[in-house]
């Protein structure tokens, strides 16, 4: 083990934990909007599937919201576990893998819940 | 050293989660682990349910009716309890890697857990309130 | 001191080669006010001489005699049995985590030692670094000042790798540097070493760290490299970000 601690490693530098980091601060005051929308104001406990479309329709930007917010709460959830997947000291081409999958998922994730946003937006039009 | 592979006397991720003989701080890693893990996981859980909105008014309310069960809610509930901690915890995390208060970590620590406890009954009541 | 006597069940860790480890009981009477090296140490000269441990100075200096007691990282030398048990109670005795254990109580530290040459704060300095003719001393690093003024006693690592028992991803994370070592590069600073930022801005630095602080919490020195973690990070984000400016 020692004989490995050589080289600094590449793999993991400030810009990705600061993108992690101001994420996070950006994700907290949306969360904090979308608990109080969806559990809080919701006047049923939970909002409707017409409750969701006019709150997307009064207030444009409602959507715009929620897309940055699904945007920066994807890649922060994507870099968080990637920290904790480098907490391991995966092989290096094992790390390749993941971090392929990784970036796999959040384009993904990112493509259909910006589809899903003009599905509910356009809903019934 | 005679066998240079030997491996480092630990228990690999238990050690991550096991509180015991660890401070206020250890503590507070391990519930930042476990909340950043269970919000992961609600994320893409709550995406693909939230694919029901495409689905339509039937799809989607039948399941928001189905979701109001006590086991549902609070499951939901551990979820605003956990991205309250951790958003929270998250700042103060940010805040000391600025340099900014980290000989009161602790006493931060603490703020942050009386304030998700606030959240949490606030949350909490209201959704005892609708149902 | 009082002659007051205490019965101690010392429950030791115990492992030999690639043997299983296992755990060995051995009940001593002990004075409350003795450390608990003292009650290790009669272990091996009255019970079992086949125990291996190390110690050295006895007064918290050479940093030899770090273990787990009762699951916390102690060095025995100065952790006195009434801090720890109670008369009758248990002290369980551990070799230190996340280093490989050479035999009983004694692990094999090379982790530390390595990473403190790369960040150029060797444990041994070579003889024509040594401040022996009072000459042209240059001080190694920076000597810490507390509010700018008065320095700071006891701010030196003694190397004895209670923090990296300590930290619960050290386990895992082999190769990451640890609070000693990046405790140590924050003391030189980024400005004055700034063939440092490279080592600890990447996988195995800074970045590693989840702001556990219990390095801090375990450190018999006043070292506090938590903090200092957190401080060498605000050094390489500066840095970094000064340098998207065009900066240095
Ligand atoms: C348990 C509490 C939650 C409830 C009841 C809830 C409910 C909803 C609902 C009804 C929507 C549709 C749009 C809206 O009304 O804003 C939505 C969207 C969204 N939620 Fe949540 N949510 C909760 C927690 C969370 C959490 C913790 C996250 C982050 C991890 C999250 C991430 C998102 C995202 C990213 C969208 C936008 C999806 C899109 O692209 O269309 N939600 N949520
Ligand atoms: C609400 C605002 C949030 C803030 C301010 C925030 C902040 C942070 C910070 C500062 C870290 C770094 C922790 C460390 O390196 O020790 C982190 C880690 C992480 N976060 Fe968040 N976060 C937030 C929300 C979320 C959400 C909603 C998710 C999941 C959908 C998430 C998932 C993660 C993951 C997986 C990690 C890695 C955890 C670890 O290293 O143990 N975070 N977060
Ligand atoms: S920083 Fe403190 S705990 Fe870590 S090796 Fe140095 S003296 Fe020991
Ligand atoms: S014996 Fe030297 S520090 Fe304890």
């Amino acid at each position: 083990m020692q004989n490995t601690i050589s080289q600094p490693k590449a793999g993991e530098s400030y810009l990705l934990w600061f993108i992690k980091i101001v994420t996070g601060l950006l994700i907290i005051v949306i969360l904090f909007i979308h608990f109080l929308v969806n559990h809080y104001l919701a006047p049923e406990g939970l909002l409707s599937h017409a409750e969701v479309v006019a709150y997307y329709r009064n207030y444009p930007i409602v959507p715009i919201m929620e897309g940055f917010f699904l945007v920066f709460v994807v890649s922060h959830s994507l870099i968080g576990t990637r920290s904790i997947l480098l907490d391991l000291n995966l092989k290096k081409n094992i790390m390749r893998v993941v971090d392929a999958l990784l970036v796999t998922v959040g384009l993904v994730a990112t493509g259909y819940g910006i589809w899903l946003l003009f599905a509910v937006i356009n809903w019934g039009a | 050293m005679e066998n240079p592979t030997k491996k480092p006397n630990t228990r690999g991720i238990l050690d991550w989660f096991d509180p015991r003989g660890r401070r206020v701080g250890g503590w507070g890693f391990i519930l930042n682990r476990l909340t950043a893990i269970g919000l992961t996981v609600y994320l893409y859980l709550h995406l693909i349910m939230l694919g029901k909105l495409a689905q339509g008014p039937e799809a989607y309310d039948s399941f928001i009716a189905f979701a109001k069960q006590p086991l549902i809610m609070f499951g939901e509930m551990l979820v605003i309890i956990g991205g309250l901690y951790h958003g929270l915890n998250g700042v103060r995390i940010a805040l000391n890697s600025f340099g900014v208060g980290v000989p009161a970590q602790k006493q931060l620590l603490y703020g942050v857990l009386g304030l998700t406890l606030v959240g949490s009954l606030i949350f909490g009541l209201r959704m005892f309130a609708t149902h | 001191m009082s002659e007051e006597k205490w019965t101690v069940n010392f429950v030791v860790y115990r492992k030999k080669g690639e043997g299983a480890p296992h755990y060995q009981t051995f009940t001593l009477e002990v004075s409350p006010e003795e450390y608990v090296i003292d009650g290790v140490e009669r272990i091996w000269a009255f019970h079992d001489r086949s125990l291996v441990f190390a110690h050295a100075c006895h007064h918290s200096t050479c940093g030899a005699c770090g273990m787990r007691v009762n699951g916390v990282e102690k060095l025995t030398c100065i952790t006195r049995i009434r801090d720890v048990t109670s008369n009758g109670g248990t002290l369980r005795i551990e070799p230190l985590r996340n280093f490989p254990v050479i035999s009983d109580l004694v692990v094999d530290m090379s982790r530390l030692y390595v990473g403190m040459d790369k960040v150029h704060a060797p444990a041994v300095h070579p003889l024509s670094m040594a401040p022996l003719e009072g000459e042209g001393i240059k001080p190694p690093r920076e000597v810490p000042m507390d509010d700018g003024k008065e320095y700071l006693r006891l701010a030196d690592c003694i190397e004895c790798g209670l923090c990296i028992s300590a930290c619960p991803v050290a386990g895992t994370a082999e190769e990451y540097l640890g609070p000693a070592v990046l405790a140590a590069a924050q003391l030189q600073g980024l400005g004055r070493a700034p063939d440092l930022t490279a080592v600890v801005d990447c996988v195995d630095g800074v970045w590693r760290c989840h702001s556990a602080y219990e390095c801090t919490a375990v450190c018999p020195s006043s070292v506090d490299p938590g903090w200092r973690i957190m401080d060498l990070r605000r050094q390489v984000l500066a840095q970094r970000i000064r340098r998207w400016f065009g900066g240095a």
